[in-house]
């Protein structure tokens, strides 16, 4: 009985880790490939939860449907937010860049509670109240779609970095700009993609997880800091590190609100961090400059 | 000239700011301007380490409720006198800058401005969930005033708190100005613009960083003290990534690394909020405007436009003749 519940511990933390996977996947894509800190990320989050819900309960789309339409509209908004945001500031000092992000996170979400309205709203989907059981887990077929979408999209991720030719412009520019531009790399193109995976992934994370829980237009903050967290974690500008820290993140989370506390749930899940970055400040897996 | 025109001119400022509260008896105005100053007096002790270090901390917000809280409880729950808990939430916060300063200021850059942003949201949640305490998202309400001992120096009402604050803000405005020409200052300066360099000359560049953290978030546990000991009730929320965002736009609007641009920019903020109330969520999408503007287009923030027609005044004087 008590490895019953141990068990469900897991798969609960398991998939709220790898929503925090799918936001943390695109800031760190974002700051690895383009040295951008975007604070605006967590907007593109919200962002992909409202169109479902506007989706679903405007035009009567079917879920999935709207889950798939809202993550390519979020896309295409973080084509335009790179367009006139973040590539004119390209030559821009690193601070400029993280402040002007700040900015326009504070736009999207105060914009979004002008469009919106303050009031919290439930994203409908079918498989919100229906269970799967596996053996002596209980989870709901929600969240079981969200572990496999997540594992599917995140996986088609890695193959895309590791073995097309936009990965490896994408590695490219990572490592030197300048250097890749030189052999014809077309930066600018390899700006607009990051920003489409990046949004793309923040918006299904979005979608996935607004029937699991209220969305208001607040929640960009929390998906941001989530992001962070993990990515601070992890070591900023690696794609594993978000992988391994945002899995870890969920489960040391779930466990500690299940056998510690529920209050102090994300306090320790923070804790935990900090005893990671004791002991390598840079992160897990870094890129990051030491003092 | 523009020193003979300067020097009356700040004169005139000062004068200003100690008769300010005379000015007008409407209460609502006088709490505004006691606002003011305490914002004022946060956002210079973050302009310590965005100005003077040049890092960007996202968890500033956090020392500030470290300070209040630790004075309310001092006061609340102990029973202890709010002098006493004034000194008290300046030690805590310094405290907490100390351990927080010592684990993050080993990273610069966006980094750094991330890890304290993680640091200052352990915080909140804390507070936000330790019930037993802090009373969790209740807050805690029914501070006792400020006061120094006997009953004749309990401070009551608004015009009391703004001369209170002010005269803290003014010893940390001549502190900044002090420490600008020391020694210290100079070595903050040049490791800055340069910190190999810096540590090259033989300037310990993380002891200094982890001095001015510190004297930073002591700054602002102190002006915490005063917030709570001044509004009576304090609430997690004044550990929001709201205030930290407000602290940022307060810094950067006015003019970061100097004394005059954190003050003008705390008054900004608290004018344009009031002038703007109508306008409801919107208003802060025109802050978020304002800072994005200011970024890109006035990196030096409002003060620098005084030096910049200052400048070119002389220039066409220069001319003239």
């Amino acid at each position: 009985m008590e490895f019953a519940i141990f068990l469900q511990q897991l798969a609960n933390g398991l998939v709220n880790g790898m929503t925090y996977v799918l936001i943390a996947t695109g800031l760190t894509l974002v700051f690895g490939v383009l040295r951008i800190i975007n604070f605006a990320h967590g907007e593109f989050y919200m962002l992909g939860a409202y169109l479902t819900y506007y989706a679903v309960s405007l035009t009567g789309m079917d879920y999935l449907m709207a889950a798939a339409v809202a993550t390519l509209l979020v896309a295409a908004i973080g084509v335009l937010a790179n367009q006139f945001f973040f590539w004119p500031l390209r030559r821009e000092h690193e601070f400029t860049i993280l402040l002007s992000s700040l900015g326009l996170a504070l736009l999207m979400s105060n914009g979004g509670e002008v469009l919106f309205g303050a009031d919290p709203k439930y994203v409908s989907s079918p498989f919100a109240d229906e269970i799967a059981e596996f053996g002596p887990v209980i989870i709901t077929q929600q969240r079981v779609l969200i572990l496999l979408a997540a594992a599917v999209v995140l996986a088609g991720v890695y193959l895309l970095i590791r073995y097309s030719t936009l990965g490896k412009m994408m590695r490219a520019t990572a490592q030197n700009p300048e250097g890749a531009a030189l052999s014809g790399v077309n930066i600018r193109w390899v700006h607009i993609y990051t920003f489409v995976i990046a949004c793309g992934l923040a918006a299904l994370a979005g979608a996935l997880v607004g029937p699991t829980a209220m969305i208001f237009p607040t929640v960009g903050n929390w998906a941001v800091l989530k992001g962070f967290i993990v990515v601070v974690m992890g070591g900023l500008g690696s794609v594993t590190g978000a992988l391994i820290g945002g899995l870890l993140l969920g489960v040391v989370e779930s466990l500690a609100g299940g056998y510690i506390s529920l209050g102090f749930m994300e306090a320790i899940g923070y804790a935990i961090i900090i005893a990671v970055l004791l002991w390598r400040p840079q992160g897990l897996f870094s890129t990051a400059r030491a003092r | 000239m523009s020193a003979r025109l300067g020097r009356p001119l700040q004169l005139l400022g000062l004068l200003l700011v100690l008769v300010l509260p005379l000015l007008t008896g409407n209460a609502y105005l006088q709490h505004l301007l006691v606002l003011w100053l305490l914002y004022a007096l946060l956002a210079l002790s973050l302009n310590v380490i965005v100005g003077y270090l040049g890092e960007l901390s996202f968890g500033h917000a956090a020392f500030f409720g470290i300070g209040a809280y630790t004075s309310a409880i001092l006061a609340v729950d102990w029973g202890l006198p709010p002098g006493f808990g004034l000194i008290a939430s300046g030690l805590v916060a310094a405290a907490f800058g100390v351990a927080i300063g010592y684990v993050s200021l080993r990273i610069v850059g966006p980094q750094f401005a991330i890890l304290t942003l993680g640091f200052g949201a352990i915080l909140h949640t804390v507070t936000n969930y330790w019930v037993d305490v802090t009373r969790g998202p209740m807050g805690i309400s029914s501070i006792p005033p400020m006061s120094l001992g006997p009953d004749w120096l309990t401070v009551e009402d608004a015009r009391g708190y703004y001369y209170l604050v002010l005269a803290f803000l003014a010893a940390f405005a001549y502190a900044c100005h002090a420490l600008k020409r020391s020694r210290t200052g100079r070595a903050f300066e040049a490791l800055r613009e340069n910190a190999p360099l810096a540590a090259s000359l033989g300037v310990d560049v993380f002891r200094n960083k982890l001095l001015g953290f510190v004297v930073a978030t002591a700054v602002a546990g102190v002006a915490g003290s005063l917030y709570g000991h001044y509004i009576r009730v304090i609430t997690p929320d004044m550990m929001g990534l709201q205030y930290v965002a407000a602290l940022i736009i307060m810094v950067i609007v006015g003019g970061r690394g100097t004394i005059a641009g954190p003050i003008v920019g705390a008054a900004v903020y608290v004018g344009l909020l009031e002038l703007l109330r109508e306008a409801g969520s919107l208003r802060l999408v025109i802050f978020a405007a304002l800072l994005t503007l200011s970024v890109v287009f006035l990196p030096g923030g409002l003060v620098s436009l005084v030096r910049r027609t200052r400048v070119s005044a002389e220039a066409q004087q220069g001319e003239g003749r």
